[in-house]
């Protein structure tokens, strides 16, 4: 397949690229224990008090938490990297470096979606996937191959839904080149953190309906501790695939808009 | 004649600029009002190209060129016009004929900053599917062609201008292509790399068969390559032809060369002709191309002429003319 052959290619290439600096290595280790241990010790203190909150045990919430992580390093590990190449003031699109992607006879949103890698995110991924599964420890017995099943498809969906938002927001690049919308929707990602069940009502129906964050994180967790009720991994599914391709009709519609740069 | 390459009809691009005045006021203004111009960047240009032509694309700054270039390769969309290249309109940038062009920027890198040129050409081996075999033989060689074979394994960030330029090319050449576009390739480079990298062009042009458009704004490059060249200028297409040609059509004017016995004629000159040079005794005038017969008559009846030579301007002056005045009488 030439796409798997290309992406292992932009792998290689990455690898290089970051031992040429090797200081970079342990600041972003350093960086990765403090992301995480922060996060662990704020559900620890909040379990400690409580045995329960609104349904979400210690294990079940470790669980979210770690699919949070995970998908966050999965962002930092080629999709962040690549989309975020394209905005900002010396993004690709600014400076007229993006004629380089259009050149290419490759299909052009895999192109920009995949074409740089951050292989330190592996350090991220390894203490995030840790974390899942330490939550997934803790529930021991309760764990069926079902419910397994359940979960990784709520975790593609949940990528997906990642990806697709942060393509259209990439794609708003192309209409404003100097300004990377992708901060707007970092600040609400941050709310994933947390299952939207423990949000107020209005709340929760936007996190997970309109700017699906919530959809990303607690339904993969829900489908990992039974709770999931019937439909919403459907659901998910079927918000996945329609953001997916709302993102790529505006990322197609944004290509038309580009102008390249002058000479 | 082969049949044509590229072809172009009535081209039109005009580009919407959002515009304000200067200062703090009309800057939050246009935050709220936003006003648009419209720009006309290239105007009602055709012309064709045949296979293996080596065409030189004039024009001062703004004029248009890159911006028709972007046009044949696929990255802009015209505003009315016909283009087909290789049979293809390029704007609807199909893979099958992405494969058969390159493009080449001066001012632009497709190298990879951090690691040698080699792990790019790679890359972009894989993108083209360009078959093993056929890699390790194009790549030997245009390394030899282009003489760097000791470049191939230095991360690229510690390169000169002009070692950087002969990757780039190796980047664009890799997969072969059949049209070539080179904007500005020898943009900044000292004299020699400059001709070596024009001698680099002619021999590859000669062996592959591949066709070229270059735009240059050094006119050595023009006239050490370019049988042909393409002037536009305001978005228009002025002349398109031999580059002998262009001063021929386009110069309003001659040099007429006197060299004088004695005294300073310069009394005894007609009004329509003015000096360009004087010096001990040899004169250079500009006359209107339309009298110049009857002021070289005029001349050799009132002066002391011992030699006396017409010529074409030189192309630079013509070209500076044309730049200058913006059009030119034909």
């Amino acid at each position: 397949m030439d796409y798997l052959k290309l992406i292992k290619r932009f792998i290689v290439i990455a690898f290089q690229d970051v031992l040429a600096y090797r200081m970079n290595f342990w600041i972003s280790l350093l960086y990765s224990v403090l992301n995480l241990g922060t996060g662990v010790l704020g559900i620890v203190v909040l379990f400690s008090q409580v045995e329960t909150l609104r349904g979400w045990t210690l294990a079940s919430t470790l669980a979210l938490l770690g699919v949070y992580l995970t998908l966050g390093a999965l962002r930092g590990l080629f999709i962040g990297p690549s989309l975020e190449a394209l905005a900002g003031m010396d993004g690709e699109v600014w400076t007229g470096q993006f004629d380089f992607t259009l050149l290419r006879p490759v299909d052009v949103q895999f192109l920009a979606s995949f074409r740089h890698w951050r292989p330190l995110a592996l350090l991220d991924l390894l203490l995030a996937l840790g974390v899942l599964g330490t939550g997934m420890a803790q529930m021991g017995q309760t764990l069926t191959p079902g419910r397994v099943l359940a979960f990784v498809v709520g975790m593609a969906a949940g990528l997906l839904i990642l990806y697709a938002i942060l393509l259209a927001f990439s794609a708003l690049v192309f209409w404003s080149p100097g300004f990377l919308f992708t901060w707007l929707f970092n600040a609400l990602l941050q709310m994933a953190r947390y299952p939207v069940g423990l949000y107020p009502g209005w709340l929760r129906l936007v996190l997970t309906w309109i700017v699906p964050v919530g959809v990303m994180t607690t339904i993969p967790a829900q489908a990992l501790s039974g709770d999931l009720p019937t439909g919403m991994l459907a659901g998910a599914v079927a918000l996945a695939l329609a953001f997916f391709a709302g993102a790529t009709a505006l990322f197609r519609t944004g290509l038309r808009r580009y102008a390249s740069a002058s000479s | 004649m082969t049949a044509s390459q590229i072809v172009v009809k009535n081209l039109c691009k005009t580009y919407r600029v959002p515009e304000r005045e200067a200062g703090v006021g009309a800057a939050l203004k246009s935050l709220m009002h936003r006003v648009y111009r419209d720009v006309e960047a290239v105007r009602d240009v055709s012309f064709e190209i045949a296979r293996g032509e080596f065409v030189g694309f004039i024009g001062p700054n703004g004029a248009g060129k890159t911006t028709t270039l972007k046009v044949l390769s696929g990255l802009l969309h015209p505003t009315a016009g016909e283009v087909r290249v290789l049979g293809f309109t390029p704007w609807e940038r199909r893979h099958d004929y992405l494969r058969r062009i390159s493009m080449v920027l001066g001012n632009k890198s497709q190298m990879l900053w951090d690691i040698p040129p080699l792990d790019s050409f790679n890359v972009l081996g894989d993108i083209y599917h360009v078959p093993p075999a056929e890699f390790k033989r194009t790549l030997d060689e245009l390394v030899a062609l282009l003489d760097m074979e000791e470049l191939l394994t230095k991360p690229v960030r510690n390169f000169s201008l002009g070692e950087r330029m002969k990757c780039e090319l190796v980047a664009g050449l890799l997969h072969r292509p059949d049209v070539l576009f080179l904007d500005e390739p020898t943009l900044g480079l000292d004299v020699s790399m400059q001709a070596r990298l024009r001698r680099f062009f002619a021999e590859y042009n000669r062996r592959s068969g591949v066709t070229v458009i270059l735009t240059s704004h050094y006119m050595a490059d023009v006239t050490a390559l370019c049988p042909r060249v393409i002037l536009i200028h305001h978005g228009q297409l002025l002349y398109d032809g031999a580059l002998q040609g262009l001063a021929e059509k386009l110069a309003p004017f001659k040099l007429i060369r006197l060299a004088l016995s004695g005294a300073n004629g310069q009394a005894a000159l007609p009004p329509e002709a003015d000096v360009v040079e004087q010096e001990n005794g040899h004169l250079t005038l500009r006359v209107p191309r339309a009298t110049t017969p009857t002021i070289t008559a005029h001349l050799l009846n009132t002066l002391p002429v011992v030699d006396l030579s017409v010529e074409d301007p030189p192309i630079e002056a013509v070209i500076d003319q044309i730049y200058q005045e913006g059009k030119v009488e034909v």
